[in-house]
């Protein structure tokens, strides 16, 4: 094995070799463990929790309809899921520009399942060292036992992963029932493997290889930035010069800092990086090496915090600001969206009308004189309790109304087309005019909406 | 103590050729994503090509969700390509230097 500094010139592409993070205990770490059990259980529990006789989170995807708890929103309401991506964004510019990346290191997908499955490798390889002995050790019958366990857990861990994943859009019991009787459709059974895929391959093999090479997050996050962004830091005037040296030994007296040079930081570090050697986008911010390097004080009894969460302003002696320009208008805006989010969510209209004009025929002359035209009215009723509408239409003079009334009964969760006639006396009208087609709840005054429509006459 | 020694792997780079699938598939997955939901909220699919003369296109909802991800995907797919072989194929401004680390040093 060679390190990056060996590789010759003009060869900058070595070949990948595994990385065999050191397990490290600690407050971070535990934060971390705490993280991956909160955020895993949330991903595998939400689909199996029932509200009122269905699924409470479920994108049903083949009826359009994308159910969270009391909620049940329509392609209608599509805006919501942007303005839901456009405050994620904002969030992950806060938090990083207050904290550094937090995200990656606690709650990023990528991290929390490759922290799992390295849990589970360590069930079945032992520790690091055991793991390294057993890489380079001939295949033997206990070599084939450890690392064919280990792999039949990552491929079920998997399956059990993306048979969740499209327990998501499609209800989790049912299709557990039709994976059980190998009667799942052929989609179905494609994403399964798709995300589980994906799952055993990025947690299982990739791993900080997708954070250095395939993440535009670590890319520009630097931007976010500042010298009072929190970061993993080392502290190099505290710790340089660094070296080895005997207990008791007073390192001043030998001209040496803090850093023992025990090389715990790098080796517990998931994506192999040397943290003394300054913040790198390799960095996910896991805190692993503050953990480690604590522990390694508190044995040396040294001060911890040679490696901790500071600022640069901080590292350099200076005071740290939290409240900045830059976290001001990150917070507004993000204070913003929320509130106009929860306000829109909250106000949000439950019935929704469309006018689509009837295509066999332009207008129709009555012999009474007046004008008709036909359109199909469909009402949606996205509420969910069944209502019954009365439909009006304005705009023209003398307009009348005529359909199947008093009152259309539209079920909850349900369009209903309407077959309507509008006539309009002949003398008003000439060639063709904008009118209005309204629904109001007879129920539930108040609950309506409206659309327009043309009302299409001759032009003579 | 142990220095480090042979068992340190190191900040290693992927093979070029992993390096160019990666950022080729990954970014191009994430846009399709994107694009699958925009253009499905606003599409559905069991409507495209309906009751005209070339048949209905999809003949599930989900097969026209996972045939319209896969187009995207690849599309983008060919986009980022492009690109990259446009970036990796132009002739450098300054002689290339060593970037890798270099990002550390420059935080303001």
């Amino acid at each position: 094995m060679s390190s990056p500094e060996a590789i010759p010139d003009g060869e900058l592409y070595a070949a990948r070799q595994k990385i065999y993070p050191r397990e490290i205990e600690g407050r971070f770490q535990r934060l971390r463990n705490l993280a991956v059990w909160v955020l895993l259980g949330i991903y595998y529990g939400l689909p199996w929790i029932r509200w009122d006789d269905r699924q409470a989170v479920l994108f049903d995807l083949p009826a359009r309809k994308f159910h969270i708890f009391g909620l049940t929103l329509w392609p209608q309401d599509f805006y919501f899921l942007t303005w839901l991506l456009i405050i994620a964004a904002l969030s992950l510019f806060f938090f990083t520009a207050l904290a550094g990346r937090v995200f990656c290191g606690y709650a990023c997908p990528q991290t929390v399942w490759t922290e799992s499955f390295i849990w589970i490798e360590r069930w079945f390889e032992g520790n690091r060292s055991q793991q390294m002995k057993l890489a380079k050790a001939p295949w033997s019958a206990e070599k084939v036992l450890r690392k064919g366990g280990k792999q039949v857990a990552w491929v079920l861990f998997a399956l059990w992963t993306g048979y969740t994943f499209v327990g998501y859009f499609t209800p989790i019991a049912e299709l557990g029932a039709k994976i059980l009787q190998f009667s799942t459709g052929p989609w179905e059974t494609f994403w399964v493997l798709f995300y589980g895929g994906a799952t055993y391959v990025n947690a299982g093999f990739m791993r900080e290889q997708v954070c250095k090479y395939m993440c535009p997050y670590a890319r520009f996050q630097s931007a976010m930035f500042d010298r009072d962004t929190l970061i993993v830091t080392y502290d190099e005037t505290r710790g340089e010069p660094r070296g080895a040296r005997k207990k008791n030994v007073d390192p001043k007296s030998k001209g040496l800092g803090d850093c023992v040079d025990c090389t715990m930081c790098v080796q517990v570090c998931p994506t192999g990086i040397d943290i003394r050697k300054g913040l790198q986008y390799e960095c996910i911010a896991c805190a692993a090496c503050i953990d480690a390097c604590d522990e390694v004080m508190e044995k040396v009894g040294y001060p911890k915090g040679l490696i901790r969460y500071d600022t640069q302003h901080g590292l350099e002696g200076k005071a740290k600001r939290i409240v900045r320009p830059r976290t001001l208008v990150y917070a507004t805006l993000l204070a913003v969206l929320v509130a106009g989010f929860g306000v829109t969510l909250a106000n949000r209209s439950v019935v929704d009308v469309d006018v689509i004009r009837d295509r066999n025929a332009l207008f129709r002359e009555r012999p009474d004189g007046r004008i008709e035209n036909v359109y199909n009215v469909k009402i949606l009723n996205k509420d969910r309790e069944a209502h019954d509408f009365r439909i009006t239409a304005s705009g023209l003079p003398g307009v009348e109304v005529d359909y199947a009334g008093p009152t259309v009964r539209v079920e909850p969760g349900a369009v209903q087309g309407v077959p309507v006639r509008i006539r309009v006396p002949r003398a008003e009208i000439k060639g063709g005019a904008d009118l209005v087609i309204a629904i109001e709840a007879a129920d539930l005054p108040g609950l309506g909406a409206s659309g327009q429509a043309r009302f299409i006459a001759p032009t003579d | 103590m142990p220095l480090l020694g042979d068992e340190y792997a190191g900040a290693v780079r992927w093979p070029r050729l992993w390096q160019d699938v990666a950022i080729v598939a990954w970014p191009s997955f994430l846009v399709a994503a994107v694009a699958t939901m925009i253009c499905f909220a606003f599409i559905d699919p069991l409507l495209v090509g309906h009751d005209d003369f070339p048949p209905p296109a999809f003949a599930t909802r989900m097969s026209g969700y996972a045939i319209g991800f896969f187009f995207f995907w690849l599309i983008s797919a060919l986009s980022s390509l492009l690109t990259l072989y446009l970036a990796r194929t132009a002739r450098p401004e300054t002689p290339e230097k060593e970037t890798q680390g270099d990002w550390t040093r420059s935080v303001p």
